[in-house]
């Protein structure tokens, strides 16, 4: 179950993460890796139109195929009791109930499902599937679609827009940014078992093991604790497993069907409209200023796209109220149907795409005001306040970022006129921007169980997608208890362990550190009484005065009173010592705002020739509260910015409207940075606790090291080239032909 | 070279006028031909194979058309070598054949015979992690981990190959190997230690 069940026995000295042995040697299993007894592939097949209604499917020569056992598609279906009847599927919210429709809503949806002996099996009986369908008319293209569609306020006005009128300086300009795909680096797999008609275990790539419990308890009509998922090792998420998606439910009904297990991978181009991506959005801003660069206000326009068959609106516009004081204030939104799989949250969603036309545009006008964009921004930060809600922030060191990552990268080196430095057909410029993103916190369980020797085992159902949730238990459960880290185990991964919210939004360590607080003082107190009965001085003692050690417990500030764990466990007659303590947000959320932010600075070089962007530098400075674990949150944070440089520079879903489709929907045409796209990224923490979020006052960093790099790099290639881009991605041609 | 030249074009007119000689037979025949064509199912056909992985002989039966990705992970539960893309895009599969990094999904298991595999499970001497495993774990070099065998076999081929020289050159070299979590610093950190031991 845990991280440390198989046993390595390798001599290593090196402080790393916690299951960075399973990782480096192969050792840890990801979803699909698990051996189960009689399992059998799956494969699925996706429709070759992007809307109609399905006539008929020809399965024959695919079951001539040796070793194929079933093929399932919305004709042969098994009963899922949660998706019986229409009002059920709706209830399911599910999106897309797989299987339960002969209706087509975008290309490769899922119309059947082929089960074989062996992988190979499965994949070419799925190649022989065929069908015919009554096309309708399909709609793929977001900025023809989103024409027609008009906007609605998104959040309360402020002021009035009038006010810019008499501004000064005005920026009113587009922004457009192309789709994003999550592309973690495992595709998305299950593999289901029924181990009874009632009882389901499932190794499943996801964000959130009780979220994907509780999906399917009531899907299935199945109690929670009847379903064991199992997510020790997540090749990554940025947002893809927080949801549960069709193909995990065609696998756990493929398994129900065949009464066997069932391991279903998705192929990478099937990635690609299975599990969300970040929609295609249109933006309009208006910012407007006083001479003295005070903002007067804004007027924030947004459009994303979504499915036909789900509304997902990402929120574009929220971050408009976040950073910066406007007095004049106006939002609006709205979400754009298109023959697509429905998108989910990326990375800083919502917040990532609002903060890339704002930033752009502060620079902009930046440059119109004749103020260094540095300068602009800290005359107009809501520092001391939450400008939406009026609360104080607990705290906020934004400024402190910008000042740290402006020195860092000797921001006094860049000129404030475009096109200054040349270094042979290469233009030299700098650029800034910031991100900020709402710190929240779940409730979170954790529990610890103790030997004879001291070892302590902390559990939580949290996911670790890389992000270094054991590692950061580890430090916490070390600083609060005194036992070395070599005698701290982490579990995590399975919904068995005490329950904790999904690895997202920033949440993951927010949450689950206040329950290891909360257990380890739990398991002080315990140990306490029993050390009570061999010494009064411990009976009601303080937890703050209670102190451990790798072999026993003591009190602060009084002498001799030292007890081995070995002598209460002997004189308790214990096997194991076991706590569990649950953690969650309180009343400090009617008294403060929370934020983590960020500052994000490069030094890029432009071809004039090519078009070609080169990034030089990229520093990013963060304020996260209390760093907890130092090289986990730095790697966060720079590849982060890594993720910032694809948004920036290259990360475009393609689609092609006279077929309908997603086209080039792989490595070879879906392009993320490789190692020599990005510099050796620079990351300064501001490290100050934020006293109220949290026990252990850590604030989330995922999103903050990913919003506003964009912008910072689209400023920086102006002040290179004097070109102002707009549209994402920045692709050479783009450069060339502005 | 002209032999060439000759044989190439004499291949071309041959098979030029098959097709056309395709264009007079019969609507109904061709069709018939088609309808045949769909009907056939190819069987499909196992062969022996010994191959050697991690130093140890495996004797086994596969299947003609897997791989050497896919026999290592779904035969011989040897799932170190991870799964990206199946399409030779990203890396995550990379093993060593004969001490040189290759993909393992575009390398068919029938070719192995008379190769020696090396995969991440067979790094390590006994209980001595790999100098660039110590590394990566000193570094930080991987955050989710799915790339990271890949990343450590190139890594390992990229030393050996001298492509060390600086920052430049190990990440040009170590560009095949796709990181959607960008630990690109710890991975390039990872690489100057142990080149420089």
């Amino acid at each position: 179950m845990g991280f440390f069940d198989e046993p390595f026995d390798f001599n290593i000295a090196a402080e790393g993460r916690v299951e960075g042995i399973a990782k480096v040697t192969g050792a840890g299993k990801y979803s699909a890796e698990y051996k189960v007894e009689g399992l059998c592939h799956a494969v699925l097949v996706g429709s070759t139109i992007a809307a109609g209604t399905i006539k008929s499917i020809n399965v024959a020569n695919a079951k001539q195929v040796a070793g194929v056992i079933d093929i399932i598609t919305h004709l042969n279906k098994p009963l899922v009791p949660g998706l019986a009847d229409e009002a059920k599927i709706k209830e399911a919210r599910l999106g897309f109930a797989v299987f339960h429709t002969d209706k087509i809503y975008f290309k490769g949806q899922p119309i059947a499902l082929v089960v074989a002996e062996t992988f190979e099996d499965a994949t070419y009986a799925a190649s022989l599937i065929t069908a015919t369908y009554e096309k309708t008319e399909a709609k793929v293209d977001f900025k023809e679609a989103s024409n027609a569609i008009p906007l609605t306020s998104a959040g309360k006005d402020r002021g009035n827009l009038s006010a810019l009128d008499s501004a000064v300086q005005v920026v009113e300009q587009e922004y457009n940014i192309k789709a994003e795909v999550h592309n973690p680096m495992e595709m998305h797999a299950t593999i289901a078992e029924w181990k009874a008609p009632d009882k389901l275990k499932l190794f499943d790539k996801n964000q959130g093991v009780n979220n994907v419990q509780r999906t399917f308890s009531k899907l299935f009509a199945i109690p929670v604790d009847n379903i064991e998922v199992i997510s020790e090792f997540v090749g990554g998420g940025f947002g893809s497993g927080l949801r549960v998606w069709p193909h995990t439910l065609a696998c756990i009904m493929a398994a129900k069907q065949l009464n066997r297990p069932v391991k279903l991978m998705l192929t990478r181009p099937q990635m690609f409209y299975s599990v969300g991506y970040r929609p295609a959005a249109w933006q309009k801003i208006k910012l407007a200023a006083n001479s003295d660069g005070k903002f007067i206000g804004m007027h924030h326009q947004a459009k994303n796209g979504t499915s036909v068959y789900e509304n997902f609106n990402e929120g574009i516009t929220r971050v408009a109220r976040l950073i910066y004081n406007f007095e004049n204030l106006k939002t609006e939104a709205a979400t754009v149907p298109l023959n697509l799989s429905t998108p989910t949250w990326m990375r800083g969603p919502g917040d990532c795409t609002g903060d890339f036309a704002i930033e752009s545009a502060i620079d902009e006008l930046s440059y119109k005001l004749n103020i260094d964009p540095v300068a602009l921004r800290i005359k107009n930060l809501a520092l001391d306040k939450n400008p939406e809600s009026g609360l104080p922030w607990s705290t906020n060191y934004i400024n402190e970022c910008i000042e740290k990552g402006a020195s860092m990268i000797n921001w006094s080196n860049r000129k404030s006129t475009p096109s200054q430095l040349k270094e042979g057909d290469w233009s030299v410029g700098y650029g800034m921007a910031v991100g900020a993103w709402n710190a929240g916190r779940g409730t979170a369980s954790a529990a610890i169980q103790m030997q004879r020797d001291g070892s302590i085992t902390v559990q939580t159902a949290m996911t670790d997608i890389g992000t270094g949730t054991g590692i950061s238990m580890q430090n916490i459960a070390h600083e609060r208890t005194g036992i070395a880290k070599n005698k701290i185990k982490i579990e995590l991964g399975n919904s068995n362990l005490p329950p904790a919210p999904s690895q997202g939004g920033s949440n993951g360590l927010s949450s689950i550190g206040g329950a290891v607080v909360s257990a380890t003082e739990m398991l002080k107190s315990k140990l306490a009484e029993y050390a009570a009965s061999q010494n009064d001085a411990y009976k009601g003692a303080a937890v703050n005065d209670i102190l451990l050690s790798d072999t026993g417990i003591s009190l602060k500030n009084a002498n001799n009173l030292f007890i081995s764990y070995a002598s209460i466990w002997d004189k308790n007659k214990l096997d194991i010592l076991e706590v569990e303590a649950s953690s969650g947000p309180g009343a400090e959320r009617q008294k403060y705002a929370f934020c983590s932010s960020a500052a994000h600075f490069c030094k890029v070089k432009v071809n004039v020739k090519t078009g070609k962007v080169k990034l030089e530098r990229m520093v990013t400075v963060a304020d996260g509260g209390k760093i907890i674990s130092e090289k986990a949150a730095a790697n966060q944070m720079s590849g982060a910015a890594v993720g910032g440089i694809g948004m920036a520079l290259m990360e475009e879903q393609l689609v092609d409207e006279k077929l309908d489709s997603l086209v080039a929907n792989d490595f070879a045409g879906y392009h993320f940075p490789v190692n020599a796209d990005a510099p050796i990224i620079e990351v300064a923490f501001i490290n100050k606790p934020d006293p109220n979020i949290n026990p252990q006052g850590s604030k989330g960093l995922g999103e903050v090291g990913i919003i506003g790099t964009a912008a910072a790099i689209a400023n920086a290639i102006y002040n290179a080239t004097g070109k102002r881009l707009r549209d994402l991605p920045i692709t050479p041609d783009k450069v060339l032909l502005a | 070279m002209k032999q060439e030249y000759n044989f190439s074009r004499r291949f071309f007119l041959k098979t030029s006028s098959a097709l056309g000689a395709l264009a007079f037979i019969p609507r109904g025949v061709k069709a018939f031909y088609e309808d045949v064509k769909n009907y056939i199912i190819p069987t499909k056909e196992q062969i022996p194979l010994k191959v050697s992985i991690n130093k140890k002989s495996y004797a086994i039966k596969a299947d003609t058309r897997t791989t050497l990705l896919d026999l290592l992970r779904e035969d011989l539960n040897l799932t170190g070598a991870k799964k990206g893309c199946d399409h030779g895009q990203c890396g995550a599969c990379t093993v060593h054949i004969d001490g040189q990094r290759v993909l393992s999904c575009l390398t068919l298991a029938a070719t192995l015979p008379g190769k020696e595999v090396t995969t991440i499970e067979g790094l390590a001497n006994g209980d001595q992690l790999h100098p660039m495993q110590e590394a990566f774990i000193q570094c930080d070099g991987f955050q989710c981990g799915y790339c990271t065998p890949g990343q450590i076999m190139s890594a390992v081929a990229c030393v050996n190959e001298g492509h060390t020289k600086s920052v430049a050159e190990i990440k040009e070299f170590m560009s095949g190997n796709l990181c959607r979590c960008g630990a690109y610093n710890g991975i390039v950190e990872s690489i100057q230690k142990v080149a420089a031991q």
